[in-house]
């Protein structure tokens, strides 16, 4: 797979921007202006905010009698303009807020198994002149087939579900969404890196995983990074596309 | 993203098909009503997947319409912000070029196009890199980033970007030969 956008250093992700975010929070509406995309998650994250402000929050915070008239009030280390304004912060899925909460996310390969079956039943349906097949539907099911990888979802979904899935359930105590195991299965990246660049949100789940799952069974006490099982799980996926896959 | 969700409407009937197939001729109009629809909060109906509920008719005054309220299943399909999609290029122009995504449409401006690609005009207009290793034009499919959203009545318009690590051409038409 070709890669274009280099020069683009992947280290404007989370930790720096969501320090910003929690930085400003009621306090400067100025710099909030413009980047209405915000997310409050969770204790983890919270826990990460409090933790980088405390350590490098240098031009973070600033004081109560701040005057940000001024601009740059809290920048005395460096006696330039607050970075906060210029620091684009990582656009993240925010796709379970968006959308009720029985809305289940599919991956393009279910998504496409399903169409496809409506579309068998779509070819008896259309003797009958008054139904006809939607563009979007055409579209719709193109897209999916041609998005997906993997020709077989469940196959894809037990990858993902044992022994990994564990993981990931563990990870929605830290925010991980379904949306973004979903993105997993539409984009299959080749590298923890590339998950990492495409939903800038996992950076924030590399926590340390309390409870793993091995060989299916949970075992307390074993810690292990985030980026590890990643790293496995998307390996197991790697086969499974390129057996599946001629 | 496809989604699969529950949604519930309330459906007409004219009185003319009450009988056996009342069920049938329902459900036939929920299709032709509901799919291909497009809203802001839930994307483009893509298909129904099953009715769960028909509820209680209740007659109109005046009409001898009656209201069933339906709960149906359905597969949608809505960007979202953030979102990463693989898109193929319809047109391409000095402004930067369009790509679908099932049936959204994106829009990619030139700001969003790494600095080091291009505009090349002529019968196949295109984005280059200097060294012609990559290549943008008609049919190339894209990974791409929504990063805003506008919903139509018929159709949701996405701006995206490919100016991000790991994001640009994943495959070129011209390339295969």
């Amino acid at each position: 797979m070709e890669q274009v956008g280099k020069g683009y250093s992947s280290t404007q992700g989370g930790k720096s921007s969501l320090k910003t975010t929690a930085s400003f929070k009621g306090k400067d509406d100025m710099a909030k202006r413009g980047r209405k995309v915000q997310f409050d998650y969770e204790d983890s994250l919270d826990a990460n905010i409090n933790l980088s402000s405390k350590s490098g929050g240098k031009g973070g915070i600033p004081n109560g009698k701040g005057n940000w008239s001024k601009g740059g009030k809290g920048d005395k280390a460096n006696g330039v303009k607050t970075p906060v304004t210029k620091q684009a912060a990582p656009l993240q899925l925010n796709i379970e807020q968006e959308l009720p909460e029985d809305a289940k996310c599919l991956m393009d390969c279910e998504a496409a198994q399903i169409l496809q079956g409506i579309q068998e039943q779509m070819v008896i349906l259309s003797e009958d002149p008054n139904i006809k097949i939607p563009i979007s539907f055409d579209r719709g099911l193109q897209y999916a087939k041609s998005g997906s990888e993997y020709t077989s979802p469940q196959s894809v979904r037990r990858v993902l579900e044992y022994p990994f899935v564990v993981i990931f359930v563990t990870l929605k105590k830290h925010g991980a969404s379904d949306g973004e195991i979903c993105t997993i299965a539409n984009t299959c990246p080749e590298s923890v890196d590339e998950v990492f660049a495409l939903i800038p949100s996992f950076k924030e789940h590399e926590v340390w995983v309390g409870l793993i799952a091995v060989n299916g069974e949970m075992s307390k006490g074993k810690h292990r990074k985030l980026r590890e099982p990643l790293k496995d799980a998307l390996s197991e996926l790697a086969k499974l596309k390129h057996s599946i896959k001629p | 993203m496809f989604f699969h969700i529950v949604l519930e409407r309330n459906m007409q009937l004219h009185p003319r098909h009450f009988g056996r197939d009342l069920r049938d001729k329902l459900v036939a109009k929920l299709m032709k009503d509901v799919e291909g629809t497009c809203s802001g909060r839930h994307g483009f109906v893509v298909a129904i997947t099953g009715v769960e509920h028909v509820g209680k008719g209740l007659i109109r005054d005046g009409t001898g319409f009656v209201t069933f309220p339906v709960k149906y299943q359905c597969v949608v399909f809505r960007p979202f912000k953030g979102e990463i999609l693989e898109a193929v290029v319809t047109m391409v122009n000095k402004m930067g070029f369009f790509a679908e995504a099932g049936p959204v449409q994106i829009f990619v401006s030139n700001h969003l196009i790494p600095d080091d690609m291009e505009f090349q005009s002529g019968d196949m207009p295109n984005y280059t890199t200097s060294d012609g290793s990559v290549k943008i034009q008609k049919d190339s499919e894209v990974r791409l980033k929504i990063i805003g959203t506008r919903v139509d009545a018929t159709e949701i318009f996405c701006i995206g970007t490919i100016k991000d690590d790991f994001l640009g051409v994943i495959s070129d038409p011209g390339a295969t030969s």
